[in-house]
């Protein structure tokens, strides 16, 4: 999921040259401004499709799922390039790659709010299906799961979060907010609901203090918020060894307190 | 000979044994009929007709490749059929063991968290409620590994887990991939009992895939014999006198 969402990042580039062309178009024939918000509402339109596209390669078994989205994104950049070139607004690729908060409208935050609250409303009530999937498919299907619907389910709820988080941190460096959180909570969680806790929790500290310090170091804010994802990341590699340590501790000292019932007389209390 | 392995299990098993089966008074829980399936433009095993009773403990054997993973996972619902049909007792509860567990062993996933899920618990209750006693897990010892990670299991005890989290959804039906694989810990004996006491005192009937022979003489009701068709069928003693088997390995070594 780390390099889909990369690509994913990438393939917006065309996403959003595409919507420069629609946006001067309307204005040079109709006269008319688009509303704030609708541009980045068919920016996640555009994120869905191409994510559609790409999980439908992925299964059509012809490439291996690296090749499909080595070729989408290039292709995407590549096409993206040349019609942001043609429209002579190549400020808008330097946008598109690194992200600009300042760039966001009132009604992008609110296309922004929807996007999040829906994607976190699917992810909740369906936490069981995607948690067994996550763990082994073939029991999640013997269990009665539809795993290739739950999986389309997934990649558009990535595709849209990709699609959001765009705007603050571009194309370059959007994969560093899906995975970083994820990644540091995984070092320190003793289990899988604190995971998902601590990642949530992460990705909230590193961007909203990613933001705060940008504006008082008056530096950019994508790459202020990445670094200081890293910065968490690298405090949860510090505590790890300290964690590790008191949990073994723990596991073993439950086990030698439990009279185990088993038919199996087992090597595990020793 | 061709001609006659093509009419499936009558075609080698005594119709004397089949109908004392039939006749055992134990409900039909699954038959299959004339099913087929494979993996891409390979057929994995086809024309396999085959029944599983309650309190029964049903073993399929074959060579490496023979289908009987595959079989396994249609039965499952993991893989879909080509050809024929499954049918099952109305409401029947079917519990799948496979072979491993082909998880991420650096997610911090716990046992508790791991028999939430697949029990339908709720997640986020803080642990293992106290007091909560799940039989099965008391009776295979997994109670007292519950806050333990996966990852972090031997063998046999993730094995153990497995079966738990199979018992603990109450099946009528059991699907076993090589369950004796990795059971190494636990004694082959101990594992000899379980299955006894699953068929005898819970009435489950079990399908099982099995290299183990031995282990598939003495604790079998039925055997099957797979060669991406079934080339044999009947109470153990008569599919697994010791020149049938040696002509059949002989006869379909190992495919490709």
């Amino acid at each position: 999921m780390a390099f889909f969402s990369d690509a994913l990042a990438h393939t917006a580039i065309t996403g959003v040259a595409l919507g420069l062309l629609g946006e001067s178009a309307v204005e040079l024939w109709l006269g008319l401004a688009l509303p704030p918000g609708i541009p980045s509402g068919l920016l996640i339109l555009w994120c869905l499709g191409a994510a559609w596209v790409m999980a439908s390669l992925f299964e059509s078994a012809r490439w291996r799922p690296d090749t499909v989205m080595a070729f989408c994104f290039t292709g995407s950049v590549a096409f993206g390039v040349l019609v942001l070139g043609k429209l002579g607004r190549y400020g808008f690729l330097e946008e598109t790659l690194f992200g600009d908060i300042n760039a966001n409208s009132w009604g992008d935050v609110a296309v922004l709010g929807v996007v999040t609250v829906s994607a976190a409303i699917v992810l909740g009530r369906r936490l069981r299906e995607f948690l067994l999937i996550l763990l082994d498919e073939d029991l999640a299907l013997a269990d009665g799961i539809p795993v290739r619907r739950f999986n389309r389910i997934l990649v558009l709820l990535v595709a849209a979060v990709v699609a959001i988080a765009l705007k603050l941190l571009g194309a370059l460096l959007v994969s560093a907010l899906l995975v970083i959180p994820a990644a540091a909570a995984r070092l320190v969680a003793p289990n899988l609901r604190l995971l998902l806790v601590f990642a949530g929790i992460g990705g909230f500290l590193g961007s909203v203090g990613g933001v705060v310090l940008s504006f008082y170091l008056d530096l950019a804010t994508g790459p202020t918020i990445v670094l200081t994802q890293l910065a968490l990341l690298l405090i949860a590699l510090g505590l790890q060894p300290l964690l590790r340590g008191r949990s073994r501790s723990q596991s073993r000292g439950s086990i030698e307190a439990t009279d185990s019932q088993s038919i199996w007389p087992s090597s595990e209390s020793r | 000979m061709g001609q006659e392995d093509a009419r499936g299990p009558e075609g080698e098993s005594d119709r004397a044994d089949i109908s004392a089966r039939r006749a055992s008074g134990r409900p039909l829980l699954l038959r299959t009929a004339g099913i087929a399936a494979g993996y891409g433009e390979e057929t994995a095993f086809e024309e396999v007709s085959l029944e599983v009773y309650g309190r029964e403990v049903v073993s399929l054997i074959g060579p490496n490749g023979a289908g009987k993973t595959t079989l396994l996972r249609c039965l499952a619902g993991i893989l879909p059929l080509r050809q024929g049909r499954v049918e099952k007792a109305p409401g029947l509860r079917m519990s799948y063991l496979p072979q491993r567990l082909v998880f991420d062993r650096l997610l911090p996933v716990t046992v508790a968290e791991f028999l939430s899920l697949r029990l339908g618990r709720p997640f986020f209750r803080p642990a293992w409620p106290e007091g909560e006693r799940v039989e099965s897990l008391d009776e295979l010892g997994v109670t007292s590994l519950l806050d333990r990670r996966l990852g972090e299991l031997s063998g046999g005890e993730l094995q153990r887990v497995l079966v738990a989290a199979a018992l603990a959804k109450r099946p009528q039906l059991l699907l076993l991939d090589e369950p004796a694989t990795g059971v190494d810990l636990l004694g082959a004996a101990a594992f000899d009992a379980l299955l006894h006491r699953l068929r005898d005192r819970d009435g489950l009937g079990i399908l099982m895939v099995s290299h183990d022979l031995h282990l598939v003489h003495h604790i079998s009701d039925w055997v099957y014999f797979l060669n991406r068709r079934i080339l044999a069928s009947g109470p153990p003693k008569e599919v697994m006198r010791e020149e049938r088997l040696a002509a059949a390995y002989q006869r379909f070594p190992h495919p490709g």
